[in-house]
């Protein structure tokens, strides 16, 4: 989905900074972090569609930074890329609410394909949320300001 | 070199065996033989010392009877003088009537004589013709005036026939006359030899210079003199043993000495030490042999039952050297699965760098497309050479993460004979490609069992696809799969392939993560260690056979059902 909205976290710099031009080459709107804070921070300031998370980083890793971004109750779906192959953090991760994993190295197709089926499965919870908020605005107009806030 | 070890092993072995055999020897045998010799020895000279007593009184009973002949003798010399006159006795027959009477029981006195104090006989009875002769000059008759009464030394005298004689002296009406008399010499020789002991035993008298008094029974004649005759008068008895070479054969004897009273004369028992003391000897003899013989069983005893814990080590030792080598064999693939993780971890994510670069010059390349054309050409080569080997990389640290890897296992209840098909199916096309058949021998009654069904295909994929490596420059081959239940154990399946078999040198290591004898580039050197950690997860166990250019043999056993700890993981 051309706009779609990405943070890409990796303690590998490069490697985010390259996937980072990659997949904006594909017209993603991407921002590059090395780190599950900076992620964080960001995630806080600004909304995006789609976060791929490294499984092993420094500081905070993966499954901390995941369970992170579930305590902010955004719309944003969560992919993980593992170089480590762990079968164990992959189910935990998808326990946790993460969309999908991908082992490290992996093909930029094959990771396009992830990113737009969580794409989609944002996009459908966002209208969901939208649909059932416009309900409740019908039955109860005085608390829009509120829903909309 | 393993000729080297066996000799090592066996030379261990023989080595314990014999210092259990001296061990036990020295803590059984030489306790058993020192008792058993003090217990002889001690018995022995107990034995001995009490016999040694027994027949020092039965000497001292001899002496005693000799005495008692000479003194009785003596007594009825004495009696005839004080009880009858000179005149009664030189009387014709008188003298005669009273020798018969005395010799009444036994013929004691060879002949009684009356002697005036001038030494001429006035009477005579005897068989010899004595009548006439003159004493005078005689020793005994000198010793007889001086001490009134004496017994003579055997000698020779005027019948020149060993002999000794007993005097007495009478005072009849101031005048003095002698009643003399021979004591039988053959009776009292026999009296005296009569109380020999045992076959061997000798017994005889000598004077006070060691001339002898009766016959002894060896070695010497009456009126001789005694070989080594020390003299020494002593009381009571003296207890001797000593040597003699008798015909080239040396014996000891047993001698007792004790000095007669009157006359001084010494009487000698001798007895031969064996005869002595056979019984004795006897005794020793079956304490040793018994001693021995038990010595004997206690030697064939301990070497059997050495041997058998010789061989229970042994067993043992084999025991655990196989645990030790399953166990080293486990740990070393645990250690190389860690290491093998983090090396694939770490290599991945350089891996996943190069893969973006090549990535983004790709699609570069298509932006900004390369106008020299040798440059583009070599460019796209490049290109993907670099996709291509970095798919390799990634190909073989997932393989490494697979061998490392501790996945859940999923157990569920599978027909090996139908699973094997299903893989046989799926392999046959590239099989047949290569000149290679399949022939499947598979047993009807085949239980089923618990397994892992996903594990248990990449175990049997990897063994196909290394027995089609196998006929690489065969050309043609035939893999033969055959399973059969292995009794209440659970169940064997085997792989044989007619292919190039595999080195006697290498049999040893193809279980060693890496290992591979393929060119560089067609195979990892994980899928047998890979298959060997699955089958050990599962409880199974394998087993190769190879012959160079024959081909090989892998043989999986799996149980009924897989260890408990991964029932629950399942």
């Amino acid at each position: 989905m051309i706009g779609t909205k990405i943070l890409l976290v990796d303690d590998e710099e490069i490697f985010a900074d390259n996937m980072a031009k990659l997949l904006r080459l594909r017209n993603y709107l991407v921002t590059a972090v090395y780190n599950g804070e900076t992620a964080i921070k960001t995630l806080e300031k600004e909304k995006f569609d789609v976060v791929i998370l490294d499984l092993k980083m420094p500081g905070m890793n993966g499954i901390a930074t995941l369970k992170e971004i579930k305590s902010l109750g955004l719309f944003t779906e969560t992919l993980l890329l593992t170089g480590h192959g762990s079968i164990d953090a992959a189910v935990e991760a998808i326990r946790l609410g993460a969309y999908d994993f991908l082992n490290k190295p992996c093909d930029i197709d094959d990771l396009v394909e992830k990113i737009e089926g969580a794409g989609r499965k944002k996009d459908d919870a966002w209208k969901k949320d939208m649909e059932e908020k416009l309900k409740r605005v019908v039955e109860s107009p005085s608390d829009a300001f509120k829903l909309f806030d | 070199m393993d000729q080297n070890i066996e000799k090592q092993e066996k030379t261990k072995y023989s080595h314990i065996f014999r210092r259990f055999i001296f061990l036990t020897l020295i803590c059984s045998l030489v306790p058993l033989l020192l008792a058993g010799w003090a217990i002889n020895i001690h018995y022995s000279r107990f034995a001995r010392e009490r016999m040694v007593k027994t027949l020092e009184t039965r000497v001292d009973y001899h002496r005693k009877i000799i005495e008692l002949f000479l003194k009785e003798n003596r007594a009825k010399l004495d009696f005839i003088a004080s009880t009858h006159s000179i005149e009664f006795l030189t009387k014709k027959d008188h003298l005669s009537q009273i020798l018969k009477s005395v010799n009444r029981d036994a013929w004691t006195l060879t002949d009684i004589g009356i002697i005036d104090e001038n030494g001429d006989h006035l009477a005579y009875v005897g068989p010899y013709d004595l009548i006439d002769k003159n004493y005078s000059s005689t020793f005994w008759f000198k010793e007889v005036m001086e001490k009134g009464s004496y017994t003579s030394d055997m000698f020779m005298g005027f019948r020149k026939e060993p002999h000794f004689v007993m005097a007495v002296i009478k005072n009849e009406n101031e005048k003095r006359w002698i009643l003399r008399a021979t004591v039988n010499t053959d009776r009292f020789c026999s009296l005296v030899e009569d109380l020999r002991i045992g076959k061997t035993g000798e017994v005889y008298i000598l004077n006070s210079k060691g001339i002898y008094q009766t016959r002894p029974g060896s070695g010497g004649k009456i009126m001789n003199q005694a070989p080594g005759f020390e003299g020494q008068i002593h009381d009571g008895l003296k207890f001797k043993t000593i040597k003699i070479l008798d015909k080239d054969v040396k014996t000891r004897k047993i001698v007792w000495e004790t000095w007669l009273k009157d006359p001084k004369w010494l009487l000698v028992v001798r007895v031969d030490e064996q005869e002595l003391f056979v019984e004795v000897s006897h005794a020793n003899r079956a304490t040793l042999v018994s001693l021995h013989i038990s010595a004997l069983i206690i030697l064939i005893v301990t070497i059997l039952i050495t041997r058998h814990m010789v061989s229970i080590i042994k067993k043992r030792d084999d025991k655990v050297q196989g645990m030790n080598n399953q166990l080293m064999q486990a740990g070393k693939l645990a250690s190389i699965g860690e290491l093998s993780a983090g090396v694939a971890h770490e290599i991945n994510n350089p891996l996943a760098i190069i893969l973006t670069e090549h990535q983004l010059l790709i699609e570069t390349e298509k932006a900004r497309p390369i106008t020299d054309e040798i440059l583009g050409e070599q460019f796209a080569g490049s290109l993907n050479q670099i996709g291509k080997q970095v798919h390799r990389c990634a190909y073989i640290t997932k393989n490494l993460m697979k061998f490392a890897r501790r996945t859940r296992s999923v157990i569920e209840t599978v027909n090996v004979n139908l699973f094997v098909r299903e893989v046989i199916d799926l392999m046959e096309r590239e099989a047949k490609s290569d000149g290679i058949t399949f022939n499947s021998i598979l047993d009807a009654h085949l239980p089923t069992i618990l397994t892992d069904p996903s594990q248990l295909q990449q175990v049997f994929l990897n063994f196909i696809n290394n027995a089609i490596d196998a006929h690489e420059d065969k050309g043609l081959g035939l893999i033969t799969i055959t399973t059969c239940p292995a009794k209440d154990k659970g169940i064997i399946i085997t792989v044989e392939d007619t292919g190039n078999g595999i080195k006697k040198d290498n049999i040893g290591k193809i279980f060693d993560p890496f290992f591979t004898t393929k060119a560089p580039g067609r195979g990892t050197g994980l899928g047998l260690s890979i298959c060997y950690s699955i089958v050990k997860q599962l409880g199974g166990t394998i087993r190769v056979e190879s012959e160079i250019g024959k081909g090989t043999l892998f043989c999986l056993t799996f149980p009924f059902k897989p260890p408990d700890d991964l029932m629950k993981q399942g």
